[in-house]
């Protein structure tokens, strides 16, 4: 029946994820080409993709709360950081300083990381069933500072500011993921262990988020969004339901926060704040809203916004240079985080302003341009 | 014009009756699956042996309520599969199966079961069911059994003769129980002589009569449909996809459904319904396509609405590539269907930027027969289907011979034709009147109850007299119109209105053309827009209306089909042009009685209808009161 695609002759078939060959065919060329990638990547780009891949994890936790649960929350961050450090207290020992487990497996402590912020997200949820828009908001806003707060204070368990403590330690049933070395005869390159392994992880989990937004509880999930009070008229508990959202987007920041650092030597107690909340809500907004591969897409071209900034710095210092009447005051020549932080910005007004739907919604233009071919509609 | 065309030179091969090929295919299936039908949104597969077993158990449940060799079951009811299942069910006890049209409005349900003397009637749902319980008990005095399939609506009505489907088919189960042999030994005894159906012909006049087809013409049809020479090439079989979607109480949806689908072993998709063609066609993909000319007026329409919406660039690859189409069409027009190498590679080209898309998008990439019936085409769009790589034909038929008379095959099609005879089938023009007359095993033994009606109709040398006047182009046959429909206006001039019709009706903007002048000074017509494809056009250009009837009295809607009616006026010689027209104030409904429940105009009762409209048309002249010249037996025909 391929060659009959619109024929739906089962609801599994309308409702897999691989609906078509040629779509299976995509697929295996993209896995492949993401498993090849440490072969020929140099090392400092296969580090922006591991950050990339940390990203991948938290944005779609973040799209689910509130790309599919409608549930705007500025408070990811903070559950990056309980993931963050549940990983780096388990992992790591105890010192003088700062107190630890020292079960430095990596099957331990990123579940662990998860379940701690999706535990930590089961008790912030109850606020989100009493509130909605921008009073949610402000209330996850308070979430991060206090967050913030505690890092900053409690040195027991951050090193305090400006010292920080040991990242945690990847290791997998005794092999250590962060070192270099011959794998099975192969020389392979550093953090390509690393990548893998998160590569896995972001599959998983990419592949469950995806079962859960097409079933009951993720339908129950837009439902919510498009109008609370329709849904509960329709027999979804409001509750339960928004419980479920802040507790799986919470779990999925966890071992994001967890993926995140673990790349790291060492993690500092301040980067867990708002600018982090902004910077994975950029990533929605620009990937796609309410969409499992916009999160990716989103998250990848964060990740790699460090890389293109340094390059579009050289190309524009000369033209900067050539405006003398900016170099009095202003700080000049823009370096490349500033840069960066220009390119986030803009990225973000265009993507609001031109395309709501973020870059999923340019493909879903382009695929249906030739889907209605000849038609347009 | 020539004489008799060839007699039949083979012997066909022996046939047995579609239920026995039924009851083969499920011990023996040709194909995993035998129908599909969408429920929720989700094609469901039904096997060759839930089709067979659907149907015995029917027969036993018939055979439970009493019915006996040669009583009349009727149905009511939108394609589906109980539908089917109680023809074939039917046919197993050697009884006869009475088609109703959905849209058949109570009065005439009454009239057609009355005359029948229909004992049980399969109704679809509570619409059906209220026409006959609307009716008086007494008209009924044949009517036991009124077996419902939905119950929505229906369960808390209180009559005795109302029977739940699934507890049909439970007495069904328990009379299979206590008389196993029951059905095979009915099976065994089916002869050829046997009444398998009444097909109820829409009757552009008077009241339907009712065509008793025997299984013997029903062998032949499939027999002359199937042969090297039949209606597809090479015959339907296992592996084709089919969308039933025309109503199947007619014998061009029976033809296919029943006796192509089910007795060739072919996969049958019952359409949700007649609204949703377009899109079950997309889902379907048949590989052969049955159509009528509406529907394929329909999508043509379609496709100039949404071409003229299209995006700048998608407007000029259409531009660019219909252009080639339209010379594909003509020269394979001129090359009787056939490519020639250059039509080849233009098609090869076209495929890849737009024919193919196109076709997919029509639900006939996977066509590889579609087959024009029932009524005349314009040749136009024959040109259109065939220009974009649709290998597409007119074949002619009518219910009293079972719908085979003459067709073209694919690598010797001309446009204009409806083909020549199949296998085994005479036909030859009257000498005088030049109306089509038809010999063979498939042509009906008469009217039910009507032997006035079946005298008017077959002669004593067994010529069937179809009331089409044909002419011969070549070895093909022509069908000029209908003997009654043929126009002699005040100058003597005869002429085919059914063809300035079909011009009119190419035009996306047009649905209905009624062209009038008989015994008048000159030709006019009433001319009914499509309301959707008019009303987009009106939109587009801020002129508001608000009803059909406004829409059709706005000066620029009048201005548009002048516009249309002038294009057409190009094609034809002086005195065949339209010199006046009015649009119609309303669409012809079946309940209004302007349109037979095959959509077909009912040219009297328009005449009646709309006489204010006519006589303006011709100065307000009263015509003449004698009758027509030429009277001719009324019946379902065309092509």
């Amino acid at each position: 029946m391929a060659t009959r695609p619109r024929m739906i002759r089962s609801h599994r078939d309308a409702m897999a994820l691989v609906r078509t060959p040629t779509r299976a065919v995509w697929l295996g060329i993209l896995l492949v080409f993401a498993f090849a990638a440490p072969l020929w990547m140099s090392n400092g780009l296969l580090f922006l993709l591991l950050a990339g891949l940390a990203y991948i994890v938290g944005a779609i936790g973040l799209n689910l709360v509130s790309g599919y649960a409608g549930q705007l929350s500025l408070g990811h961050a903070f559950f990056l950081a309980v993931g963050a450090y549940t990983a780096a207290v388990i992992s790591g020992p105890s010192t003088q300083t700062t107190f630890g487990l020292g079960i430095n497996e990596i099957l331990v402590w990123l579940p662990a990381a998860g379940i701690t912020a999706g535990l930590a997200g089961f008790l912030v949820g109850p606020i989100a069933t009493r509130l909605r828009g921008l009073y949610l908001a402000i209330v996850t806003l308070g979430l991060v500072l206090v967050g913030d707060h505690v890092l900053r204070t409690w040195t027991g368990l951050t090193g305090g500011v400006g010292f920080g403590r040991q990242a945690p330690d990847p290791t997998l049933l005794g092999l250590d993921l962060s070192t270099t070395g011959p794998i099975l005869g192969v020389d392979v390159a550093r953090s390509a262990l690393l990548y893998w392994f998160s590569l896995v992880v972001v599959i998983l989990l990419t592949i469950l988020a995806l079962n859960l937004v097409r079933s009951r509880t993720g339908r129950a999930f837009q439902a919510v969004r498009d109008r609370d009070v329709a849904a509960e008229i329709m027999g979804i508990d409001l509750t339960r339901t928004k419980l479920i959202a802040f507790t799986v987007s919470s779990a999925y920041a966890g071992i994001a926060g967890a993926m995140l650092t673990m790349r790291l030597e060492t993690i500092e107690a301040t980067q867990f704040n708002l600018l982090l909340s902004f910077l994975f809500i950029a990533m929605i907004l620009i990937g796609g809203i309410a969409s499992i591969p916009g999160s990716i897409a989103g998250a990848l071209v964060i990740a790699i916004l460090p890389d293109i900034a340094g390059p579009l710095g050289s190309v524009l210092t000369p033209v900067f240079e050539t405006l003398t009447f900016w170099r009095a005051d202003a700080g000049f020549p823009l370096d490349e985080f500033q840069l960066e932080q220009l390119l986030y910005g803009a990225l973000l007004i265009a993507f609001v302003l031109l395309e709501p739907r973020g870059l999923i919604g340019l493909w879903v233009r382009v695929r249906n341009y030739w889907k209605a071919f000849p038609f347009s509609y | 014009m020539t004489a008799t065309a060839p007699a039949p030179t083979i012997d066909l091969p022996p046939t047995a009756a579609p239920v026995l090929r039924l009851r083969a295919h499920a011990t023996d299936p040709p194909s995993p699956v035998a129908l599909r039908e969408k429920h929720l949104g989700i094609w469901q597969d039904i096997t060759w042996q839930e089709y067979w077993d659907h149907a015995e158990l029917v027969a036993h449940g018939l055979l439970a309520l009493g019915i006996e060799v040669g009583d009349r079951v009727a149905v009511h009811s939108e394609n589906r599969f109980e539908w089917v299942a109680t023809d074939f069910g039917a046919q197993a006890i050697r009884a006869a199966c009475v088609g109703l049209y959905p849209t058949n409005p109570a009065p005439e349900v009454g009239y057609m079961l009355a005359d029948a003397g229909a004992r049980v009637l399969v109704a679809e749902d509570q619409e059906q069911v209220d026409k006959v319980l609307q009716l008086d008990r007494a008209e009924l005095p044949d009517l036991e059994v009124i077996v419902y399939l939905e119950e929505r609506g229906v369960r808390d009505y209180d009559d005795d003769r109302l029977l739940k489907w699934v507890d049909f088919l439970d007495r069904g189960r328990a009379h299979r129980e206590s008389h196993p042999h029951a059905v095979d030994e009915r099976l065994a005894a089916i002869t050829d002589d046997d009444l398998a159906l009444l097909i109820y012909t829409s009757g552009t006049t008077g009241p339907p009569k009712g065509a008793m087809i025997t299984i013997g013409n029903i062998n032949f049809a499939i027999a002359a449909t199937t042969s090297p020479t039949g209606f597809f090439q090479p015959p339907v079989g296992p592996g084709d996809m089919l969308l039933s979607y025309l109503p199947l109480c007619h014998v061009y949806e029976r033809l296919l459904t029943c006796w192509q689908g089910a007795s060739q072993g072919a996969t049958v998709h019952f359409a949700e319904s007649i609204d949703t063609v377009t899109r079950d066609l997309t889902e379907v993909q048949p590989t052969i396509f049955a159509t009528v000319p509406r529907i394929l007026e329909k999508m043509h329409a379609g496709v100039s609405v949404r071409m003229a919406s299209a995006s700048r660039l998608k407007r000029a690859n259409w531009k660019a590539w219909t252009s080639v189409a339209r010379r594909i069409g003509t020269t394979k027009v001129a090359n009787d269907g056939n490519h020639t190498a250059g039509t080849r590679v233009l098609e090869a080209v076209g495929d890849v930027f737009l024919f193919r898309a196109l076709k997919e998008r029509l639900g006939l990439q996977h066509c590889r027969a579609a087959i024009s019936g029932a009524a005349p085409i314009a040749p136009e769009l024959l040109e259109f289907f065939m220009g974009i790589g649709v290998p597409i034909s007119e074949a002619y038929g009518q219910t009293e011979n079972c719908a085979v008379a003459t067709a073209n095959p694919l690598d010797d099609i001309v446009l204009g034709t409806v083909g020549m005879p199949l296998e085994g089938i005479e036909l030859r023009l009257d000498d005088q009147t030049g109306e089509i007359l038809v010999r063979h095993p498939a042509v009906f033994p008469g009217y039910w109850n009507r032997p006035d009606a079946t005298a008017e109709t077959i002669d004593a040398d067994g010529w069937l007299h179809t009331g089409d006047v044909g002419e011969w182009v070549g070895d093909h046959l022509k069908i000029v119109d209908r003997i009654k429909d043929i126009i002699i206006t005040a100058g003597g001039k005869n002429i085919s209105p059914s063809e300035i019709e079909n011009s009119l009706k190419t035009s996306p903007f047009v649905k209905e053309a009624i062209v009038i002048g008989d015994r008048r000074k000159f030709i006019s017509a009433l001319v009914g827009i499509d309301d959707e494809v008019v009303g987009n056009w009106a939109q587009a250009r801020k002129i508001p209306y608000t009803t059909y009837r406004d829409l059709s009295e706005r000066p620029e809607v009048v201005e548009l089909v002048a516009g249309e009616v002038a294009a057409t006026n190009d094609k034809f010689a002086r005195v065949e042009q339209v010199k006046e027209f009015r649009l119609l104030p309303k669409l012809l409904d079946h309940d209004d009685g302007e349109v037979t429940a095959t959509q077909k105009v009912k040219r009297s009762a328009i005449a009646e209808i709309f006489a204010d409209l006519i006589e303006d048309m011709y100065g307000g002249g009263r015509p003449p009161a004698d009758p027509p010249t030429t009277a001719a037996p009324d019946r379902e025909g065309g092509r």
